[in-house]
């Protein structure tokens, strides 16, 4: 055992490592990083002269490449990567997980596509954020108008057993595109995952010509021409043509690369016979 | 281990400790109503209380019960030294004042307190022999249990419940500090020598492949690792040196401090960020380290954990979380609010009952008096509170729903300018920088659990023969290669 006093720090997270063993690995006290023992060799166990790149979950031997198999196991949920040596009773102990294929991921790897990726989700992104504050401007000031000056004449009312609730219509439709816009925000945000990227471009399309059509089916059922001053009008306009023009052009992209890895994707299960 | 240095958790507290907490509580509640029902009877004129009188009882009853039980009632049960030691001085005074009161006015004392048109007739000679006899069990309790009830001066003590679950789980053996800690490991440097630590590091070495440090973030070469252990070149603490022992993914210059927990690929503390463990009891840290990769969780779940893909009625439950958690406490209030209007109809209609039963004499007044009553409280006040409940309702739940959806335009916007990433070296600068601990705080838009589905499981089984037969053939090929390519040990350390 190590008689030294000093204070080992984690150089993961700073918390004390309690020294366990001189020559075995030990762990910090807080995150469990493994740390080398003072006197221990920095070389895989069955391999000396060979520098060790992981560490048994289990016995917390060196290993190099040779010497590791990488599992993915399931801790509460959460699918974590750990690394078991060849020992049997290793083998064994971490059996509960499964091996990782290694092979699937390199065929589906799609690093390739991680510039483009950034900028489809910036431009999607972008967009529908200033959807959703478009949105959110547009019903806070629909409602002022109902609520607070004479415009709220120039809206329909509807009644209801009735019963006429004043500002009823804007209350009801400004919902419903505020629920539109985070929908919309949801789907632009699902482009960056690999898998979604395909069907999100499709679903970011459809979903901003639904948002065009209820949006000026708005602006004519309130009768928003006859306003005054023109001026809510044209920077709302503004907001949302630059908004829904960036939806487009993003989920566009989306479409384009989305519609390559789903290729590749294909190929590679059919090249590991995962397609039945 | 020394007890000073033993790290204590709500959950040690004493079982009495928490009925002392709950009866102090219930004591100020009593005085808080008390403090009101002296205040309105001084307001409409009681001849009981004469000349203002009223008020200076209120102030008392408020001054000298109320607040100190409440107070020392929430502190108490906290395993706080100085909310003991007061409760201990408050309940010697309360027993010293009601042992007094008994002495001069006697076990039967009683007083007459009116309510609107009834009196309540309350026996406070028997209060005060309660009181004497609660708050004598108080300090004998707290003095007796002292050791258990008072931690050690200068003892760590976990009250959060959270903190303290995963602390019971031996996840949380040690506080940290949001200073740089000097050489020793241990002690915190002042804020002008944190100052100075934080302005002469430096990040880089010309010096080969280097070890970012994990106090102060200085960057110290390799090459002065000494028994596995490395001095850094700015703060002095000495580190461990871990056993992954490959240069980072993404910055070759530095060795990497540990394994993304999801992909298991190695990297430097600039490149990790740091999440909250699973539950589960074979991951023995309190921490999982992640890539940023892997914290964006793009790939299939075979390879991440982590993803963007909320369900739909997830993003709306973000947004409407408030909608529905306000919705609960609704729920719970109105079935309170019935319960409790059981009891308000319940004692007007005794009223009621004793009104008839009392006959003659002024039957008229009566009878008015007590259809007054029924309207004010059978129905008036009902109607008011479901009113009052339906508009707070109409206000505040759709402003909630809005600001829930606020939320998560500034979480999305986060998201696309990728800063919702923080890497722990980032995180520990800026908490010293800021002087305050950062909160592990996980994006809302990225949640970190999702269930097990592997393709790998779907396939059939002579499939899945195939394709490992297939797997095991190309790494045996791969492994191959990196033998034949592999460099030399010395590589990573120079000519040492």
């Amino acid at each position: 055992m190590t008689t030294e006093v000093d204070v080992i720090s984690c150089p993961v997270c700073g918390g004390k490592v309690l020294i366990e063993s001189d020559d075995k690995v030990s762990h910090c006290g807080y995150c469990a990083s493994p740390v080398l023992g003072p006197d221990q060799s920095r070389m895989c166990v069955n391999h000396p002269g060979i520098l060790a790149k992981e560490v048994c979950n289990v016995c917390g031997d060196l290993l190099c490449e040779d010497c590791f198999e990488k599992r993915v196991g399931d801790y509460g949920g959460k699918l974590l990567t750990i690394v078991n040596c060849s020992k049997p009773s290793c083998v064994s102990e971490s059996e509960w997980a499964k091996s990782l294929n290694e092979e699937y991921q390199r065929l589906a790897n799609m690093d390739w596509a991680d510039r483009a990726d950034n900028i489809i989700l910036r431009i999607t992104g972008g967009g529908a954020v200033i959807m959703m504050i478009f949105e959110l401007f547009f019903i806070l000031g629909m409602l002022y108008m109902q609520y607070f000056t004479s415009l709220g004449s120039l809206f329909p009312q509807w009644t209801i057993a009735g019963i006429t609730i004043p500002g009823l219509p804007v209350i009801a439709l400004m919902i419903m595109g505020n629920l539109l816009g985070a929908l919309l925000l949801q789907t632009s945000l699902q482009v960056f995952v690999h898998d979604r990227q395909f069907t999100s471009g499709l679903l970011l399309l459809f979903l901003v010509v639904i948002e065009s059509a209820f949006l000026l089916w708005r602006g004519l059922y309130f009768n928003l021409r006859q306003l005054p001053d023109p001026t809510f009008l044209l920077v709302l306009l503004t907001a949302f043509i630059i908004g829904a023009f960036l939806i487009l052009v993003g989920s566009l992209g989306a479409v384009y690369i989305g519609n390559k890895k789903r290729i590749q994707m294909n190929r590679a299960k059919d090249k590991l016979g995962l397609s039945g | 281990m020394p007890e000073e240095n033993k790290v204590y958790t709500i959950f040690d507290r004493p079982k009495g400790l928490r009925f002392i907490g709950l009866l102090q509580m219930a004591f100020g509640a009593v005085g808080l109503l008390a403090t009101i029902g002296l205040i309105v009877a001084s307001i409409v004129g009681s001849p009981e209380l004469p000349g203002g009188i009223g008020f200076v009882y209120a102030a008392l009853v408020f001054v000298g019960v109320a607040i100190p039980c409440l107070i020392i009632g929430n502190f108490v049960d906290d395993l706080r030294r100085n909310a003991v030691i007061a409760q201990i001085i408050y309940s010697l005074a309360a027993m010293g004042l009601a042992g007094l009161f008994l002495f001069l006015r006697g076990l039967q004392y009683i007083w007459t307190v009116p309510l609107f048109q009834i009196e309540l007739v309350i026996a406070i000679g028997n209060l005060s022999a309660f009181i004497v006899a609660t708050q004598a069990f108080v300090i004998l309790y707290l003095i007796l249990t002292w050791d258990s009830a008072v931690p050690p001066a200068g003892a760590k003590v976990i009250r959060d419940r959270g903190e303290a679950r995963r602390y019971e789980q031996d996840l949380v053996p040690l506080p940290f500090t949001p200073a740089v800690l000097s050489s020793d490991g241990v002690t915190e440097l002042s804020d002008d020598e944190s100052k100075h630590v934080l302005e002469i590091r430096k990040e880089y070495t010309v010096e080969g492949m280097a070890v970012l440090c994990s106090n102060c973030g200085g960057a110290t070469p390799l090459t002065k690792v000494e028994r596995n252990r490395l001095k850094c070149d700015y703060c002095g603490v000495t580190l461990g040196v871990s056993s992954v022992f490959v240069p980072c993914e993404n910055h070759p210059e530095y060795l990497a401090a540990t394994t993304c927990a999801v992909c298991g690929n190695h990297f430097c503390r600039k490149c990790l960020t740091a999440q909250e463990p699973p539950v589960d009891e074979r991951w023995a840290g309190s921490t999982i380290f992640m890539c940023r990769k892997c914290f964006e969780g793009r790939y299939r779940p075979a390879v991440t954990t982590t993803s963007f893909v909320v369900p739909i009625d997830k993003l709306f439950s973000t947004a409407g979380s408030r909608f529905s958690s306000v919705g609960r406490i609704y729920g719970r209030f109105l079935g309170a609010y019935g319960s409790v209007m059981k009891h308000l109809w319940r004692v007007p209609l005794e009223l009621l009952a004793s009104l008839g039963k009392s006959g003659g004499g002024s039957g008229g007044d009566n009878c008015v008096g007590a259809l007054i009553m029924i309207v004010i409280i059978i129905i008036a006040i009902p109607i008011l509170a479901g009113i009052l409940l339906l508009v707070g309702a109409i206000i505040i739940i759709p402003f909630l729903f809005y600001a829930g959806l606020i939320a998560v335009t500034f979480e999305a916007i986060k998201v696309i300018r990728k800063t919702d990433f923080q890497s722990i070296d980032t995180v520990r600068i800026q908490s010293i920088v800021e002087k305050k601990k950062q909160k592990q705080k996980q994006s809302k838009m990225r949640p970190v659990t999702r269930s097990w589905e592997s393709d790998y499981e779907r396939i059939p089984s002579e499939a899945r023969r195939r394709q490992m037969e297939e797997h095991r053939r190309s790494e045996e090929e791969r492994r191959k290669r990196i033998y034949e390519d592999r460099r030399p040990a010395q590589t990573f350390w120079g000519e040492r």
